[in-house]
């Protein structure tokens, strides 16, 4: 799973690579406007073990804010799993408020915060939120029947099995909106670095980008493709060993 | 008959070139390092009076924003004309790019810093210290104000260094003493707001201080020079006509009108303000001809860039600076 996310994201770095210097040999550009092989390999060597730590730091921030939404969407999500006013209300709020482009707010953000580690943070968790709330909230609110029937009529239906059993029958969609909301989270906190942070590899691909530096945009985006491939290779792990736990060829303990 | 068919099209397929190669080498792109304000005033008054036109040019003038790069697009042939910063240009150069430099559009470098009355007034660079200084990493600001604690022994102990970005929130809260902006656009626009507060502002000027960084300046390509050296004629003597008429304190209210068609964001009174500024940085005395290149700015450009290693090997700039007559 870790192996195969590196190798597609090599693969997908590699072509845009030489998409991008057929460009530039086609259109005989300078090292200014698409960065050569030798410029990107020295850029690369000058700045990796300063983007390391700034994507680092970047990864901390975006899985903070997605523990943060994480928390957040399954609290609101199990509330708004019922059919009761509540549950509607949650529901349509909700459906509302994720049409509306939240990285639109992070200036109002910015100026009420200023600069720094909270911004960062509430804009990353505003991201990714939202599609995670409605993925939550969709398997929340959909019965699975089968199961749950037999424990209504016996009358040993509590919200927390209810949970637990929409929870497990949905686990591999449940891991692949986590898994993707990594990069969501990921995405925001750049996006709130570039507007509002003195830190971070969104910080540091703002500065490149004001000396048109290309080469060192390319690495960036490098270390940023590597690691979150590992991040999410990472989660997809966890998510197959918790499905392997609570399987019910393994007991069934969960129930 | 099929001969005469063929012909036709022969001529026709000429005549369709000609036209074409005609009409590309008299239309051009012409792209702005910023956006339409009074800090671009001549560019636009050069184009609302028709002064392109009358030189037999059709010239496309591009808003140019933080993102839009007119060395790029030089290369990428979006663009045949464009305005760089001096730093933007070295960076180029360094990188091989095949770029000249054919006017200069500031004399004096509208970035400086702003900073209220009611703190010492920084007379000697020696005043710096102990204070709160605004910065934009990575910008050309940083590499000023870096040479500037070069020049007066000044460490990073010596001094706050804080990270700005667009946002005047921090000035505002006087969390930053000194803070980096345009002169002309921004500096006008502090300076009124605060003036409305009840309260009043120094600028502090590097190129008072002996740092000559230079600013704006009109680039064009080598291949634009070679092949089409009556076009950069043209279109230059265009430019700078209409810079000079758009300075002219005769001409101020033609001026602001053409300005005002396209930068609806400012009020009259701070266009007009910023016009003021502008024509100080243009055109600082009548006998400064607008577009001369200062060679020796740009050289000490060079040297800061180098030192603060910001390029890699010199560039022998003087050899990119061509000052058309």
């Amino acid at each position: 799973m870790l192996f195969r996310r590196i190798y597609q994201f090599l693969i997908v770095y590699i072509i845009g690579i030489l998409l991008l210097l057929m460009i530039k040999t086609g259109l005989s550009l300078s090292d200014y406007v698409i960065p050569g092989v030798a410029l990107i390999v020295e850029t690369a060597g000058e700045v990796t073990k300063e983007y390391f730590f700034d994507v680092l730091n970047t990864l901390s921030v975006a899985v903070l804010g997605q523990a943060l939404s994480i928390a957040l969407a399954f609290t609101i999500g199990i509330a708004g799993r019922k059919s009761s006013w509540v549950g509607s209300f949650i529901k349509v709020t909700a459906y509302n408020i994720q049409a509306y482009p939240i990285v639109a707010l992070a200036p109002i953000i910015f100026i009420l915060l200023g600069d720094g580690f909270i911004t960062r943070l509430l804009i990353a968790s505003m991201i990714c939120y939202f599609p995670l709330l409605l993925s939550v909230l969709g398997i929340m609110a959909t019965p699975v029947e089968d199961i749950e029937h037999f424990y209504n009529v016996t009358g040993r239906m509590r919200w927390q099995l209810e949970v637990k059993i929409r929870a497990f029958e949905n686990l591999s969609k449940l891991t692949t909106v986590i898994s993707g909301s990594a990069t969501l989270a990921m995405a925001g906190t750049i996006v709130g670095e570039f507007i509002a942070a003195n830190a971070g590899i969104g910080y540091s691909i703002r500065i490149a980008l004001y000396q048109s530096d290309l080469a060192k945009i390319l690495v960036a985006l490098f270390m940023i493709g590597i690691i979150i491939s590992i991040y999410q290779g990472f989660l997809e792990t966890i998510g197959e060993q918790i499905k392997t736990k609570w399987s019910i060829s393994n007991g069934g303990e969960v129930l | 008959m099929r001969k005469s068919i063929f012909s036709i099209l022969f001529f026709l397929l000429v005549f369709v070139f000609a036209a074409q190669s005609f009409a590309k080498a008299s239309q051009v792109n012409y792209r702005l390092k910023w956006l339409f304000n009074t800090s671009v005033a001549g560019d636009i008054y050069a184009d609302a009076k028709g002064y392109f036109k009358d030189a037999g040019l059709k010239v496309t003038v591009k808003e140019g924003s933080p993102e839009k790069n007119a060395i790029n697009e030089l290369e990428l042939r979006y663009a045949d004309f464009g305005v760089a910063s001096a730093d933007q240009v070295i960076r180029a150069l360094d990188k091989g790019a095949e770029i000249f430099v054919i006017a200069q559009l500031f004399q004096v470098n509208p970035m400086q810093w702003i900073y209220r009355r009611d703190k010492p007034e920084i007379k000697t660079l020696q005043d710096l210290r102990g204070r709160n200084i605004g910065i934009t990493f990575g910008g050309n600001d940083e590499t000023i104000m870096n040479t500037l604690f070069a020049k007066a022994d000044i460490t990073k102990k010596d001094v706050i260094i804080t990270g700005v970005r667009f946002d005047f929130t921090p000035f505002f809260k006087r969390k930053v003493d000194v803070w980096p902006v345009y002169r002309n656009s921004q500096g006008v626009i502090l300076k009124d707001r605060l003036a409305r507060e009840g309260e009043d502002v120094y600028f502090f000027n590097p190129a008072d201080f002996g740092v000559n960084f230079v600013a704006n300046s009109v680039i064009t390509s080598q291949a634009m020079l070679k092949k089409s050296p009556d076009i950069v004629e043209k279109f230059l003597n265009a430019l700078l006509k209409g810079w000079e008429a758009a300075m002219d304190p005769a001409n101020e209210a033609h001026t602001l009108e053409v300005v005002k068609k396209l930068d609806k964001g400012n009020k009259d009174v701070i266009r007009k303000k910023q016009l003021n500024a502008t024509r100080s940085l243009i055109k600082p005395s009548a006998s400064v001809k607008i577009g001369t290149i200062n060679m020796e700015a740009w050289k000490q450009t060079e040297e800061m860039m180098l030192k603060e290693k910001q390029i890699k090997k010199p560039v022998n700039i003087t050899t990119r600076l061509i000052q058309i007559k």
